[in-house]
């Protein structure tokens, strides 16, 4: 079939041309403010520049910048750091995200405010929770010391922020807190789309409560449960603000993870050439993350 | 099915031990606003102020330009917002309605553009921003709040224009609206309660914002937004927690009202999709 000259707007299929109009204003801003920018970056990390300057003549090309990040221990640090962030926080919050949603998803009374609370945190500012977490475990008069040496877990009050692993543990608490309200949110709604006649039949045939859990409640979660398990994982992969304004990426680097190297490097140091490797790097690790996690993409989320 | 009495104890105990957990830390730093210097350092801890001090907020916004933070804070989400929306309002119902060429990869790189990572693409901003002046404005915050809003409103908007029969516009072109009439004439006004709720979804993304504003907006206090007034709070004053606490209240207030008023239509926003 030969194709429709270019504009030929007396067949039906002109209409399309609408849609496309529809989409410039949103192609046009997403190709200035991301597209053109990334275009930068990738071309930043391959140059030596401390801050570029757009306006001048690029530098010569190099891969320096790759060169330099692969062998730094710095970079397989922060790696490392990234990887257990991201296990930890989204494995918590996934266990206590399905629990509470499990939990609510019971008819009582109170359940909408019961919902209204448990979905709280997730509208807390990042910097907010930030303030929060670190008043709580603050070394001379937080609630956290008290608590610790009311159960007798302690003796003496612990500096949270000057051990290593102690920071650590308090960044994950102050992310799965903030973070897995959302798990609740999303398992919520996949519950809900789980037609009662799944549950009746099962009881009929004399399913227990673990049975169908294990049988019909988990199985027919899988699908949010993927989504959300990638959308929980590239958040924690990528935040920046928790970690920088609670700890700044320290002690001695335990909580630096890749998104604070990259803006340490760029903002701290002005490297941003090999800053922009790093973060060309942690993109395509998230890109390649959620392609082999998601699978059929277009129709989720 | 009828639940057993241990059954329904047990229930009442998880829940309410949930929801405690969760609130207690926004409940704690309400506490710590209203608390003296004095409990704030009294073991065993204060779980209520003897004398809440309900004057540490005028006290604040007196000591510090929070208010200004604030309206820089609503003129930054209020410009991201309006942008945002009038790109992917047009977006998202070319989206639903027609099938184009591009149409799908269109939205899966919108998809993707979800993913990047804002340390990322704060360096080359900052390049743009500088060769055109506008590091230090409220615009350059503006513009960089939009790529983190147009990702997510494109695709609410877009789910939620699905919901809405096409025979109302149908309709309404038989009636002679031309295409782009029927939109704005009948589509638009219908979608009005998910219009509000994506705006609004905008503005809690713009609002949260700390990395942007803390690179674009360094350089003069008076152009600092909440979020980063608030850190540089926590910064300075170490032993004053009740101050950052309070300030932290008034940040956390405004979002915290849109949740608990637009629950419902955030909510569904947010998992709209998710469910198939």
């Amino acid at each position: 079939m030969p194709r429709p000259a270019f504009l030929d707007l007396a067949r039906p299929s002109r209409r399309h041309w609408l849609g496309y109009l529809l989409l410039l204003p949103a192609v046009l801003l997403i190709g200035l403010i991301i597209v053109y920018p990334l275009f930068v970056s990738v071309d930043l990390s391959f140059q030596n520049v401390g801050i570029p300057r757009l306006d001048q003549p690029r530098r010569p090309f190099t891969t320096a910048n790759y060169e330099r990040l692969f062998t730094s221990p710095e970079f397989w640090n922060a790696s490392w750091i990234t990887l257990k962030l991201v296990v930890i926080v989204s494995f918590f919050c996934f266990l206590l995200g399905l629990g509470t949603a499990l939990l609510v998803n019971n008819r009582f009374r109170g359940q909408s405010l019961a919902r209204l609370l448990v979905a709280l945190p997730w509208a807390v500012p990042e910097v907010v929770a930030v303030v929060i977490f670190a008043w709580i475990f603050d070394s001379s008069f937080g609630l956290m010391n008290w608590v610790f040496i009311k159960l007798g877990l302690i003796n003496t009050t612990i500096n949270w922020f000057s051990s290593p692993e102690a920071a650590f543990a308090v960044v994950c608490v102050t992310m799965i807190w903030k973070g897995y309200p959302f798990v609740s949110i999303m398992m919520l709604a996949g519950l809900q789309s789980i037609p009662e006649d799944f549950y009746n039949a099962a009881r009929v045939d004399g399913a227990n409560a673990w049975q169908r859990l294990t049988n019909i409640t988990l199985p027919s979660l899988m699908p949010v449960l993927g989504v959300t398990l990638i959308l929980v994982m590239l958040w924690v992969f990528r935040d920046f603000s928790i970690i920088y304004v609670m700890t700044g990426g320290g002690p001695l680097k335990a909580t630096q993870t890749l998104s604070i190297m990259t803006y340490e490097q760029a903002f701290g140091f002005f490297k941003m050439g090999y800053a922009s490797a790093v973060g060309v790097v942690t993109l395509i690790v998230c890109v390649i993350a959620s392609r082999l996690l998601m699978g059929r993409a277009p129709e989720t989320v | 099915m009828r639940r057993s009495l241990r059954g329904s104890a047990l229930l009442y105990t998880g829940v309410v031990l949930t929801c405690a957990l969760l609130v207690f830390p926004i409940y704690w730093l309400v506490v710590t606003a209203l608390s003296t210097p004095a409990e704030l350092r009294a073991l065993p801890p204060t779980f209520w102020p003897s004398a809440p001090r309900w004057n540490v907020f005028a006290e604040i916004v007196q000591q510090r330009p929070i208010l200004l933070w604030l309206g820089n804070s609503i003129l930054a989400a209020a410009g991201a917002v309006t942008l945002s929306m009038l790109v992917s309002v047009l977006a998202g119902y070319s989206l639903s309605r027609f099938k184009l060429r591009g149409g799908q990869s269109l939205g899966l790189f919108i998809l993707t553009a979800k993913m990047l990572p804002a340390t990322l693409l704060v360096i080359p901003l900052f390049g743009i921003f500088r060769m055109t002046g506008m590091i230090g404005s409220l615009w350059s915050v503006i513009l960089a709040h939009a790529t983190l809003i147009v990702p997510f409103t494109t695709w609410m908007l877009k789910g939620y224009f699905d919901t809405i029969p096409r025979e109302l516009e149908q309709a309404a072109m038989v009636d002679g609206c031309s295409p782009l009439g029927a939109m704005v004439r009948v589509i638009l006004p219908v979608s009005a309660p998910g219009l509000a709720a994506t705006a609004l979804y905008g503005f809690v993304l713009s609002w949260s914002d700390y990395a942007y504003a803390r690179t674009f907006l360094t350089n003069a206090q008076t152009n600092w937004t909440a979020n980063l007034g608030l850190t540089t709070m926590k910064g300075e004053y170490v032993s004053n927690w009740a101050d950052i606490s309070a300030a932290s209240l008034v940040v956390a207030l405004p979002v915290l009202l849109i949740y608990l008023f637009l629950e419902r239509y955030l909510v569904g926003g947010l998992t709209a999709g998710a469910e198939k």
